[in-house]
C-alpha cells in the first residue's frame, strides 16, 4: 500500500517525494498538468522582499523574525530551512544540476571551480566559507533588473550584480521574448556597463520557429555547440562578461558552459598585453526567460530521474473529483479519466498543488475562494471586493495572494476550530498561508523547506 | 440528458461545447509548447498553444459544423474563417493534453478545427480510405494472401506514394489469413460459457489484421472464468474522427451504441485490449462529436474499459490467477522495454499494463518515458508526415536500443520484444527499433500458459 500519495508535481511535490523515498515511504505523485517547475527561473529564492518592504533581503535568516508569526518560515525556524537546503543541494548535485550560493561568486573569484560534492561530514553550513549564512546574492531578471537570489544554478552564477566587470549580454535575431538591448539599457541605469549583441539565428539553425526548448534541445548538438562558442568569440571584448539567454542546452548545458568559458579565458589571454592580470575565466551566465524556461525544466527533469531511481511514479494527467474521508482521515481520492473515476488509496495525502497559479487554488465570480482538491478552510477573503487592493502593483501585495491553507508546526491544515482537519493529510508549498511566494520572491525556499518539513512529519508518524 | 424537442439548428450552432469552452482556461504557459513532440521536429506545426487556443479564439466558436440558421444548405465557410492548414499536422497524440496545469482540451480543440477545413475543403481520397479502416479491413479480408501480395509489393507501394501519398516505408499492416470473428466461430464448441460475462470490443485490426492479440484476451479472460461475448460491431470511428471526417464517424457512434445497448444495460463491461478504440468509445466520440449529452453514449462511455485497467480491477479484488509462470526458461533474464502509448495516457488511468506485468516472475520490465511513437493512427503513414512521425519517434526507438545494447555491461539479459497497447504504436515500433512488440495481454496470456509468444497464437487449440 502507497504510504503517501502526493497531488502536485512541482517543485514542492517532487522534492516532498524525494525526501519521503528517501526516508523509506512508499510514494506516489499524481498531478492534472506538468508542474509550475516549468515557469521558473530555476533559482532557490529564500525571501527577497519583506511583505512591507521596498528593499530587497540581504539575508534572509535574519529577516525571518520580521516576517508574520504564522509565515510557514517562523513554523520552520532558520535551522529546518537550512536542512531542506542542504539536502536539495545534495539531491540536484547528485541530479548533475549543481546549485551554488548566488552571494559566494564573488567571495570566491577566479576560476569558481564547478562545484566539488560537498563534504556532508562537515557542520551542515561549513562550507560557505566566508559567505554570511542567509546572504542573498543579487542576480540579473529577464529585464536587467537586480533579483535577490539564495541559491542558483551554476550556470547564472556569473551574473552577480555584486560582481563589477562589464556586461555584454548576447541575444539571437528572431528568437521571441529575449531583449538584449533593453537588459544592457537597465543595466546602465543601475550604473553598469553593459553593452548588447544580437546574433543571427541562421548561423545556428534552419529552422524559422524558434522557442527557447527547441534552442537548447539544438544546443545539445555538438555542431550547433561548436558555431555558439564561435560566435559568442567573434562578439566578445576581452574582460567582458556574457549573459546569454538560458537556453545552452536542455541535458549536456554543463558542457557547453564550460567549452564557453573556456574559450572565454582563451580569448582574453590572447588579447590581453602579456604581464597583465588574468581576468577571472568564470565568465559567462545564463539569463532566465519568459516560459517556457529551460532552467526549470532542467530542475523539473533531474528531480523526475532521482525519483526513478528512487522507484516513484510520477503520474501526471490526473485531475481530483472526488475525496472520501470518515471522522478525522480521509479514506480515498479519486481523479477523472475518460470513463468513471479513479480510486487512489494511501495511508498519507500531501497536497502540494500549489497556489492560485498553480490550481491549489481557485476563485470564482462569486468571490468565494476554494481550495480546490479537499475544500478545506482558507484564509483568504471570501468576498471578492477584498481580494485586491486598487494599485496593481501595491507593495503590500494583494489579499487574495496572500490567503491560503493554515497549518499546525507538523504542516497539518487547520480547521476553524484551529485543531487539524485530518489526521493524515499533510499541506505544502504555495497553497499554504501567511505567505505570498511570488512576491516575497520565496517559491521555491517555501516549497523546499516545507515540502521536506511535511514529508518528514508524515515518516515520523508511520 | 434526452430532451423532448431537441434544440434548433440556429441555438445548436452557438451552443458551446466542453471542448470549445476549456480554452478559457488557457493561461499561454508554453508547458504544452515545452512538451509537443511535433513541432519540436518540425516547423509545419506551430505548437499546440498557437495552433489551439490561441487561434480557437477566432474560429466559429467550437463547432465543427457550418450550420446557417438562415437555411438548411449550409453556405461553404468564407474567407479567413477556415482554420489555417498547420492544424493539420497536430498528430492528435495529445501530450499536451496530459501536460496542460488548466485542463484545456487542445488535442480535441485541432480536431475540431481539422474538421472545419474537411467541411470546407473536402477530403483526399487517401484520407477518405485511410479514415476507413473497417472498409479496408473487409475488402482485404476476402482474399488476405493476395491483398498482401498486392498492397506490399514494391511497386504497389511506390505507386501508392506517388498517386495517394501514402509514405513508401510506413509500416502497413498485414491481412491475417483468418479474421477474429471467423476464430470465434471456428472455436465455438471450446469457448467457455458462464454466468458472469463480459463483451469484448475487438477493434478493426485485431479482427482483421491481429486476430491473435484478441485471442490472447479471450483466453485471459476465459481463464479468469469469464465468458467472452463478442456482438457484432461497428469500427469506434477515431480514424475518421482524426482525419476530419465526423458525420461519418457519428454514423459509426451512433451504430455503436445501439450494438451495444442492451448489454450495457445488462451490466456487462464492454472490454477492449486496443487503447484508442475504447478511449474512442469512452470520450473522444461523445466530445468531438458534441454528444455528451446523449443517453446512449453516456452509458458506453461508463462501461467502457481498457482490459487492463479492468484486469487491474479484478487483482484489487484478489480475483486474479496467481497462476503466473515465467517468460523465460533460461538464467537470463527475459528484459521488456514497455511503452504506454499516448492514446492509453489519455484515458487517465495510469499505467494498468505495467502493474499486472510487474507481476510475471522473472520479468525485467523498462518503463519508457518517450512522449509518443511517432504513428499517431494514420498521421505517420502520410507522405509529407512520415518523416515527422519518424523523427517524434526517435526517443522512443534511442530508449529501446538503450535497454538492447548489449556492449553495456550493466544490461544482463537480452531483449526480444517491445510491449505497447496500441496496434498502430507496435507497428511503428517495430518499423523504428527493429523488434518484434506485442500487446501486453499477449505477454500475460503467455505467462499464463495459454499462448505462445512467438508465432502469436493460442496454445493447445488452433
Amino acid at each position: 500500500m502507497t504510504d503517501l500519495l502526493i497531488i502536485g508535481a512541482g517543485l514542492t511535490g517532487l522534492f516532498a517525494a524525494c525526501t519521503a523515498a528517501r526516508a523509506g515511504l512508499n510514494v506516489r505523485v499524481i498531478a492534472q498538468g506538468a508542474g509550475t517547475t516549468h515557469w521558473h527561473a530555476g533559482t532557490i529564492d529564500l525571501l527577497g522582499y519583506l511583505p512591507d518592504g521596498r528593499q530587497p533581503v540581504a539575508n534572509w535568516m535574519q529577516a525571518l523574525g520580521r516576517l508574520p508569526p504564522a509565515h510557514p518560515y517562523r513554523l520552520l525556524g532558520a535551522a529546518s530551512i537550512a536542512n531542506a537546503l542542504d539536502a536539495f543541494q545534495q539531491l540536484a548535485a547528485a541530479a548533475g544540476l549543481p546549485y551554488e550560493r548566488a552571494a559566494a561568486s564573488i567571495d570566491s573569484p577566479g576560476p569558481s571551480a564547478p562545484s566539488q560534492p560537498i563534504d556532508r561530514e562537515d557542520d551542515s553550513r561549513g562550507h560557505f566559507t566566508d559567505i554570511a549564512p542567509g546572504r542573498n546574492g543579487q542576480l540579473i531578471s529577464p529585464v536587467g533588473a537586480g533579483r535577490p537570489v539564495f541559491l542558483a544554478p551554476q550556470a547564472q552564477l556569473a551574473a552577480s550584480l555584486e560582481d563589477e566587470r562589464p556586461f555584454l549580454i548576447i541575444g539571437f535575431n528572431g528568437m521571441t521574448d529575449f531583449y538584449p538591448a533593453l537588459i544592457a539599457e537597465n543595466l546602465r541605469r543601475q550604473g553598469r556597463a553593459a553593452r548588447s549583441a544580437s546574433l543571427p539565428l541562421s548561423r545556428l539553425t534552419s529552422r524559422r520557429d524558434h522557442n527557447t526548448i527547441q534552442l537548447a534541445r539544438l544546443l545539445d548538438q555538438p555542431a550547433a555547440q561548436e558555431k555558439l562558442i564561435e560566435m559568442v568569440s567573434e562578439a566578445a571584448a576581452s574582460g567582458e562578461r556574457i549573459g546569454l539567454p538560458a537556453v545552452l542546452g536542455l541535458k549536456l548545458h554543463t558542457r557547453l558552459l564550460a567549452k564557453l568559458n573556456q574559450a572565454s579565458s582563451a580569448r582574453d589571454r590572447r588579447k590581453t598585453p602579456p604581464g597583465s592580470p588574468l581576468q577571472p575565466s568564470f565568465s559567462l551566465f545564463e539569463i532566465p526567460t519568459l516560459p517556457p524556461s529551460v532552467p526549470g525544466m532542467r530542475l523539473d527533469a533531474s528531480l523526475r530521474a532521482q525519483l526513478t531511481r528512487l522507484r516513484v511514479r510520477v503520474e501526471i494527467g490526473m485531475k481530483v473529483c472526488g475525496v472520501r474521508a470518515s471522522g478525522r482521515r480521509i479514506e480515498w481520492i479519486e481523479t477523472e479519466t475518460g470513463s468513471r473515476p479513479l480510486r487512489h488509496t494511501a495511508r498519507n495525502y500531501l497536497l502540494a498543488t500549489g497556489g492560485i497559479l498553480g490550481g491549489g487554488i481557485r476563485g470564482d465570480r462569486c468571490g468565494r475562494v476554494k481550495e480546490t482538491v479537499f475544500d478545506l478552510p482558507l484564509t483568504a477573503p471570501q468576498t471578492r471586493s477584498q481580494w485586491l487592493r486598487p494599485l496593481f502593483l501595491d507593495k503590500r501585495g494583494h489579499p487574495v495572494f496572500q490567503g491560503g491553507v493554515p497549518v499546525d508546526t507538523r504542516f497539518r491544515p487547520l480547521g476553524r476550530d484551529g485543531a487539524p482537519v485530518y489526521d493524515n493529510l499533510w499541506a505544502a508549498g504555495s497553497v499554504l498561508a501567511h505567505t505570498d511566494p511570488i512576491r516575497e520572491r520565496s517559491r521555491e525556499g517555501i516549497a523546499i523547506a516545507t515540502g521536506f518539513a511535511a514529508a518528514h512529519s508524515v515518516a515520523k508518524g508511520q | 440528458m434526452s430532451q423532448d424537442s431537441p434544440p434548433d439548428a440556429a441555438m445548436q450552432s452557438v451552443l458551446p461545447n466542453s471542448v470549445g469552452i476549456s480554452l478559457n482556461a488557457c493561461i499561454k504557459c508554453n508547458i504544452c509548447v515545452s512538451y509537443c513532440p511535433v513541432s519540436e521536429v518540425t516547423d509545419s506545426f506551430p505548437g499546440p498553444k498557437y495552433a489551439a487556443p490561441q487561434s480557437e479564439r477566432f474560429r466559429e466558436f467550437g463547432y465543427p459544423y457550418f450550420q446557417d440558421p438562415a437555411g438548411s444548405n449550409p453556405p461553404a465557410p468564407g474567407r479567413g474563417r477556415v482554420p489555417d492548414a498547420s492544424v493539420d499536422y497536430c498528430s492528435g497524440c495529445r501530450v499536451c493534453n496530459e501536460v496542460c496545469p488548466t485542463g484545456v482540451r487542445i488535442a480535441e480543440i485541432n480536431a475540431r478545427a481539422r474538421a472545419l477545413i474537411v467541411a470546407a475543403e473536402g477530403l483526399s481520397l487517401r484520407n477518405r480510405l485511410l479514415g476507413r479502416s473497417d472498409l479496408l479491413g473487409r475488402v482485404g479480408s476476402v482474399a488476405p494472401a493476395l491483398a498482401n501480395a498486392l498492397l506490399h509489393h514494391p511497386l504497389s507501394r511506390r505507386l501508392a506514394a506517388v498517386l495517394f501519398g501514402v509514405a513508401e516505408r510506413a509500416p502497413l499492416p498485414r491481412w491475417h489469413n483468418e479474421t477474429f470473428s471467423r476464430w470465434l466461430k471456428r472455436t465455438r464448441s471450446r469457448r467457455l460459457r458462464s454466468e458472469r460475462k463480459v463483451v469484448y470490443f475487438h477493434g478493426c485490426a485485431t479482427q482483421y489484421y491481429e486476430p491473435f492479440v484478441g485471442m490472447a484476451a479471450v483466453l485471459v479472460l476465459e481463464h479468469l472464468g469469464y465468458e467472452v461475448v463478442v456482438p457484432p460491431q461497428s469500427c469506434c470511428g477515431l480514424p475518421l474522427l482524426s482525419n476530419g471526417e465526423f458525420s461519418a464517424a457519428e454514423t459509426y457512434h451512433r451504430r455503436n451504441v445501439a450494438q451495444f445497448a442492451d448489454y450495457v444495460q445488462a451490466g456487462y463491461p464492454i472490454l477492449g485490449a486496443s487503447t484508442s478504440c475504447t478511449l474512442t468509445l469512452k470520450e473522444e466520440a461523445p466530445e468531438l462529436l458534441d454528444l455528451e449529452g446523449d443517453e446512449g453514449t453516456q452509458a458506453l462511455k461508463r462501461n467502457t474499459w481498457d482490459i487492463f485497467e479492468w484486469l487491474r480491477e479484478r487483482e484489487n479484488q484478489g480475483q486474479l490467477p496467481a497462476d503466473l509462470d515465467p517468460l523465460n526458461s533460461g538464467q537470463e533474464p527475459f528484459i521488456l522495454p514497455y511503452h504506454a502509448p499516448c492514446q492509453l495516457r489519455a484515458h487517465r488511468i495510469g499505467k494498468p499494463a505495467l502493474e499486472l506485468l510487474a507481476l510475471i516472475p522473472g520479468l525485467d520490465l523498462r518503463e519508457s518515458h518517450a512522449r509518443c511513437c511517432g504513428i499517431a493512427g494514420t498521421y505517420g503513414l502520410k507522405s509529407e508526415k512520415y518523416q515527422i512521425g519518424m523523427d517524434v519517434g526517435a526517443e522512443l526507438f534511442d530508449f529501446v536500443a538503450a535497454q538492447a545494447d548489449t556492449s553495456d555491461p550493466a544490461v544482463q539479459g537480452s531483449v526480444s520484444f517491445t510491449a505497447c497497447d496500441s496496434e498502430t504504436c507496435r507497428w511503428q515500433l517495430e518499423h523504428g527499433a527493429g523488434l518484434p512488440s506485442r500487446h501486453p495481454i499477449e505477454l500475460l496470456a503467455a505467462s499464463y500458459g495459454l499462448y505462445d509468444l512467438q508465432a502469436r497464437q493460442p496454445l493447445n487449440e488452433n
